[in-house]
């Protein structure tokens, strides 16, 4: 359904013909000339058609047997016998990484004026070219294997993708940085002029620590406390309890239903567990007009967002939050489908767990002017207690002065926060139990995220809103 | 299910709604769509009806069985009141051409109105189908970087359609910024 906003890469084939073999590492198949750099510069290997890390296919190798052992299931090693199993999973992760070898031969990425190339593929050959001002974010990512070989993954966010477009899977660490740096030098949104000093700066590798004005660092022992105040860390013992009574009940203690049952139940543990290795040591930092996000205890990542690019900003209170005062924070960036699968890979988490006041000085760093404890929200009208009999009171909107705020949620409670100048368009909606009660819903689309929605509004404040909201959306693109 | 109201282009506002449901009556002026659109979905509903019902005949012919008679009586009244529906929805669709945005408006039973600002255009979609096109029909969509935002006007003549969209295009370009 999100349709590409434009023309992303070639189809099939590219703009190459498909026959000849693919260009040998480091001749540039463009002439020097169509370059906007000085030819002095041009050893920089960042301009030649580059691959990727010599390491890259193994890693994948390895990433796959995860997949199979956990495809091939339980039930199969108690069918097939371990040996039979091991065989199976060493023929298959043999077969990924014998792939993986034949498609990093073919991949490659090349900056080329205000574009990143990435040249991929054997037999369906493709270039893709993605404009940079279009960038959204740029975020490395290291995972637990690339970490000991000193890998890092580039993954590049542009609007109209239904996913991460191009992720480049595996760098060195410092390759990737200076890519990254390059890549956000061309992106910003006015770099038109002289590169010149960016790219003395570019080949310098970097520490994996956010430069910049550091903006707040989260206590990892609030992290570990907050992910034990969500249902899943409470509810689990209650499960272990009723499992081992049906056990102890029917006295059957097979392998594969023991197994099995560990296994559901690191599944339900995985997304609190998986919070708490995500968020470690969760850094956030301003480097001029972006913000640098690193965290990660197994899987390092390093975020890039430029602030411009912030389309909307969440704030959530989770119920046995409350007790503790604690608010989460997160973002949201153009590019991200709202539905996918993956949601570890959308950079939205702003602070992952923090109180009022912090809250409070990180949203007015990312949105000037905006205090997150005095926005003006009002309510519903009385009537809308028929279709909201508890949430009412907690339902709320508001036009503040750059921003238009959205308040819902009876037991999560959420706040959402669209700046007027990322409006993309605006609805009223109202269904038929609305229409007897002459109330309307009005949404604020963005391009990235749900967007916020004003729900049950009196109908003639819903049409004020709307003609409000388009007219500050209006005025304020014009004023950036 | 008003009188007839003349077809094409209307000069005044429509008066299918009146008062509080009609958002600044004095600064928009409405279009509504082509009448033949009534046509284009009849003929579409007719036709999965009359596959459904011929589906539910046989079973019904071979079996005997009355519940496929009750499940066609019941096919038979959804397909009248989705006549119905078909015949007002099409009357109610409008859209509007401001001087900032383009206002599109449908929907019964739920109301929509969309507010979308031609400087967030992002491409511009014109299509006909073969039914359309046999009625002189074509639709007009507007796609913006937000997946939500729906403007879409169907049932345009292909003249109108072809304005709607140069001019669209014009204006998403005078005022453009991308994100």
């Amino acid at each position: 359904m999100p349709p590409p906003a434009y023309p992303l890469g070639y189809p099939s084939g590219g703009p190459y013909p498909p026959g000849p073999p693919p260009y040998p590492p480091g001749s540039p198949p463009y002439p020097p000339g169509s370059l906007p750099y000085p030819p002095g510069s041009l050893p920089d290997p960042l301009h030649a058609r580059q691959r990727l890390h010599p390491l890259s296919p193994a890693l994948h190798g390895a990433k796959s047997l995860v997949v199979v052992i956990a495809g091939l299931s339980w039930s199969t090693l108690s069918r097939v016998g371990f040996g039979w199993f091991v065989a199976m999973v060493i023929v298959i992760a043999l077969g990924a990484t014998v792939l993986s070898v034949v498609s990093w031969y073919n991949t490659g990425y090349q900056v080329v004026g205000r574009e990143l190339r990435i040249h991929e593929g054997l037999l369906w050959r493709r270039t893709r070219a993605i404009p940079l001002e279009r960038l959204q974010a740029v975020e490395v990512v290291r995972p637990l294997l690339a970490q000991l070989t000193g890998l890092a993954e580039l993954r590049l966010e542009v609007v109209g993708g239904g996913k991460t477009e191009a992720p480049l899977a595996f760098l060195g660490v410092a390759e990737a940085s200076a890519l990254r740096r390059r890549l956000l030098s061309l992106a910003g949104p006015r770099t038109v002029s002289a590169p010149g000093p960016q790219l003395a700066a570019a080949p310098a590798a970097e520490p994996p620590v956010p430069p910049g004005r550091p903006l707040h660092a989260v206590d990892n022992r609030d992290l570990l406390i907050s992910q034990l105040l969500t249902p899943q860390a409470f509810l689990l013992p209650f499960g272990v309890v009723f499992v081992a009574g049906q056990f102890l009940s029917e006295g059957s203690w097979s392998f594969v239903a023991v197994a099995s049952t560990l296994t559901a139940m690191a599944g339900i543990l995985l997304q609190p567990v998986r919070r708490v290795l995500d968020d470690w040591r969760f850094q956030l930092a301003r480097d001029e007009d972006r913000l640098r996000i690193r965290n990660g205890l197994l899987e390092t990542r390093v975020q890039t967002v430029p602030l411009h690019r912030v389309q909307t900003v969440g704030v959530t209170w989770p119920l046995l939050w409350r007790v503790k005062g604690w608010l989460r924070l997160r973002l949201e960036v153009a590019g991200y489908a709202a539905g996918e699968a993956d949601q570890r890979n959308r950079p939205d988490r702003l602070l992952p767990v923090g109180d009022l006041a912090t809250g409070e000085a990180i949203v007015a760093e990312v949105l000037p002017g905006v205090a997150l404890s005095s926005l003006p929200l009002s309510p519903p009208p009385l009537r809308a207690r028929w279709v909201n009999p508890l949430s009412r009171e907690v339902l709320g909107a508001g036009l503040a002065e750059e921003v238009f705020v959205v308040r819902s949620g009876l037991l999560t409670r959420q706040l959402t926060i669209v700046p007027y100048a990322r409006l993309q368009s605006v609805r009223v909606v109202q269904g038929p139990v609305q229409r007897l009660l002459g109330l309307a819903t009005v949404h604020a689309d963005t391009a990235g995220g749900a967007g916020a929605a004003a729900v049950d509004r009196d109908l003639a404040e819903a049409w004020a809103l709307a003609a409000e909201l388009s007219h500050r959306g209006h005025t304020a693109r014009r004023t950036p | 299910m008003s009188g007839d109201e003349s077809v094409g282009p209307a000069s005044a506002p429509p008066v299918a709604q009146a008062g509080p449901l009609e958002p600044w009556p004095d600064t928009v002026r409405w279009q509504s769509i082509s009448t033949d659109l009534i046509w284009v979905e009849l003929l579409r509903l007719s036709v999965t009806v009359a596959v459904v019902s011929l589906a539910l005949g046989v079973g019904w012919a071979v079996t005997g069985t009355w519940l496929f008679g009750v499940a066609l009586g019941a096919l038979l009244l959804l397909a009248g009141w989705r006549a119905v529906a078909i015949v007002r929805a099409v009357r109610a669709w409008g859209y509007a051409e401001r001087e900032n945005d383009l206002l599109v408006r449908h929907g019964l039973l739920v109301r929509r109105l969309s507010i979308v600002p031609y400087s967030r255009m992002q491409f511009v979609d014109v299509s006909a189908g073969p039914l359309e096109r046999a009625f002189d029909l074509a639709t007009v969509q507007l796609h913006t970087a937000a997946a939500a935002s729906d403007a879409r006007v169907p049932g345009l003549r292909p003249a109108e359609a072809s304005r709607l969209r140069d001019r669209l295009t014009a204006l998403g370009e005078d005022q453009a910024e991308g994100l």
